[in-house]
């Protein structure tokens, strides 16, 4: 990419895929991407990523579904989606028109579920990757048993990257002791990137009536509550392996998308902020572009990882 | 479909008035905006991450041109977010992405039109009032005690008074019940041809939709509901507002954002 001295350059590296600035809207805080045609073209996004997508349409949880809470929200969607074969009939044209860059996030309730999935979706030469969901924690059988061990989570990863060419992003679980450990799992298996962090497990009840809000009893916190533990997450994960981290958990503003390039994240993605804000991840990418003037950065490679400690 | 697609704007206040129990906020933005009763907006009036999400709120009405529009909210304090923007004052701005959903069906001509509002259902209700001033309707207006009605000249139509029925479960003003006892004993005396064009639209307490749907969809007449469920983002890309919606072979979730909040009330479960 050709910059002048005055502006900076915001693109970045992730694994084989460049990408034109670092901003990448998360799965599940996105919709198929097509909801946001109104506010803006989405191909000035770095990436978007899909919401989760599996064999068969996905019915969800029962509601009430969703729950805000300090700085932060509990949701339990319980992975509605419209399934894989309405997914590439219906959205992809409209996705390949709109020439955003778009990453599909894939569950399962078996192993076999994601090779399935990942198989469909590799026949897309318009897709970016695929990023594999090791840890949603609002489906009984979906993902978490894959993402809470070392082992599952090496097992999934092989499996998925024996059927599929694409880039292959594995987004975890915070819902683990050791984030490092799960990180060098995935990239022993073949993994080109790993994405995190998911929601972390939560609860609401109301101590008056005695029961839980969420129809699902717990459902997963997302928001400007989680970016510290995100933030130091991120930081392990990037210590702990050689491929690309993209950061995700409570990504409001320029400033913090800069604290998680800063722990080493090649990128990073913004989920609730879209649900808040539908214009969040591009006034995220112009404050990437401001503070970098200001700070005298020229690209995001000289400020990746470069903590003081 | 929606009325027009939905955009970001920031309003401004002009007035933030206590009536009773409700506020009434007018909000100068800088553009009119065309919107179907029953659309909502997504509302905030506050800095920093807490509370979180905006608030939906239905348009109680709409005006202006291409270089300057009035919107207006009509909302009861029930919680931090209603507390916060009932506090604004003139100059004051707000967040305020609209017009969002599916708002009622009122382009049927030659209808009765039967509006029933329960407590603050009523600032989708009178929006509804004022786009059939021309048509035949009545408007039945519910609440738990007689302070807890809007003021007077909020009511469209107030001068007529034989198109309204006020009623008050405390039974001091109005009629002595709810609105579905009320609607109960008005069918009786409904000629049949009448209510073949009978057509009710409801907003409020789910209870109240519930035992109105369950009056009026076994004698055939057709029910537009206007429902509530928790929101995050309110332009359907979360999936967290979903209710169920009878469909072929079963039920399935449906979005109150996106293909609500007025659904057809014989689709859904209740
Ligand atoms: C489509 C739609 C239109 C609405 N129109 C109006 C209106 O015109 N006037 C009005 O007074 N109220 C309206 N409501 C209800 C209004 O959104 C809630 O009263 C408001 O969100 C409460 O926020 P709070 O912070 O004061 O309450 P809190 O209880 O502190 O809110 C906590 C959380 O629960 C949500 N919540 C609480 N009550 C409701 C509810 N009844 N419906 C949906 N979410 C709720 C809040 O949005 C917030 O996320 C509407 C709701 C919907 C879904
Ligand atoms: C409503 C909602 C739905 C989500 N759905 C998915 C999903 O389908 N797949 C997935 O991998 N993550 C999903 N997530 C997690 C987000 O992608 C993200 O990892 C998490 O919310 C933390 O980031 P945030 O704080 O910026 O939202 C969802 C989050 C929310 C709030
Ligand atoms: S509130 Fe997000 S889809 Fe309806």
């Amino acid at each position: 990419m050709v910059t002048t001295a005055e502006t900076p350059d915001l693109s970045v590296r992730v694994g084989a895929l460049t990408l034109k600035n670092p901003v990448i809207a998360a799965s599940g805080t996105f919709g198929y991407g097509l909801e946001f045609f109104p506010f803006y073209d989405i191909s000035r996004l770095g990436a978007l990523v899909v919401k989760g997508i599996s064999v068969e349409p996905t019915r969800g949880n029962p509601p009430r579904r969703i729950v805000e809470t300090p700085a932060g929200m509990l949701n339990a969607i319980g992975l509605q989606n419209i399934g894989l074969r309405r997914f590439k009939d219906s959205i992809v044209p409209a996705l390949e028109k709109s020439k955003a860059v778009y990453v599909v996030n894939v569950y399962g309730r078996t192993e076999e579920e994601y090779e399935v999935v990942a198989r469909g979706l590799s026949e897309l030469s318009s897709l970016a990757a695929i990023e594999v969901n090791a840890s949603c924690p609002n489906v009984k059988e979906g993902g978490i048993a894959f993402g809470s061990t070392p082992e599952g989570l090496f097992n999934l990863t092989r499996r998925v990257r024996a059927i599929s060419e694409k880039p292959l992003w594995v987004k975890l679980s915070p819902n683990v002791t050791d984030i490092g450990v799960m990180a060098k799992a995935a990239e022993d298996a073949g993994a080109d990137a790993i994405t995190l962090i998911n929601t972390l497990r939560g609860m609401a009840v109301d101590p008056r009536s005695r029961r839980p809000l969420l129809a699902n009893v717990t459902g997963g916190l997302s928001g400007p509550a989680i970016r510290p533990v995100a933030l130091r997450m991120v930081w392990e994960a990037c210590k702990a392996v050689k491929i690309p981290v993209i950061g995700i958990g409570g990504i409001q503003s320029a400033e913090d998308a800069m604290e998680f390039i800063l722990v080493g994240a090649a990128a990073v993605q913004v989920g609730t902020a879209n649900l808040r804000n539908p214009n969040a991840c591009v006034d995220i990418i112009n404050g990437i572009s401001g503070f970098m003037e200001r700070e005298g950065i020229m690209n995001l490679d000289e400020y990746r990882g470069t903590l003081l400690l | 479909m929606p009325h027009r697609m939905p955009r970001i704007m920031t309003g401004k206040i002009l007035r933030n008035e206590k009536r009773g129990v409700f506020y009434r906020t007018e909000v100068s933005v800088p553009e009119r905006v065309p919107f179907m009763p029953g659309q909502f907006a997504m509302v905030s009036g506050w800095n920093g991450n807490d509370p979180l999400l905006p608030r939906p709120l239905g348009i109680f009405r709409s005006e202006g041109d291409l270089t300057a529009g009035i919107i207006e909210f009509v909302y009861k304090v029930v919680g931090r977010g209603t507390a916060l923007l009932s506090g604004l004052r003139q100059d004051d701005l707000l967040s305020i992405t609209l017009p969002l959903g599916n708002g009622f069906s009122l382009d049927d001509a030659g209808r009765i039109w039967w509006l029933v509002g329960g407590g603050v259902g009523l600032s989708t209700v009178f929006p509804a009032a004022t786009y059939l001033a021309g048509e035949d309707f009545h408007m039945f207006l519910g609440a738990r005690s007689h302070d807890q009605h809007p003021p007077r000249e909020w009511i469209p139509g107030w001068d007529t008074p034989e198109r309204i029925t006020l009623c008050t479960d405390d039974g001091m003003l109005g009629y002595n019940g709810t609105v579905g006892a009320a609607i109960r004993e008005r069918l009786e005396v409904l000629s049949s041809s009448d209510k073949e064009r009978l057509t009710i639209l409801a907003c409020g307490p789910k209870g109240m939709l519930k035992d109105l749907a369950e009056t009026a969809l076994p004698l055939g007449i057709p029910m537009q509901a206007s429902l509530e469920n928790h929101m995050a983002c309110g332009f359907g890309v979360c999936w967290g507002c979903a209710t169920e919606i009878r469909a072929s072979g079963g039920a399935e979730y449906l979005r109150v954002c996106k293909e609500g909040p007025v659904f057809n009330a014989g689709e859904v479960l209740w």
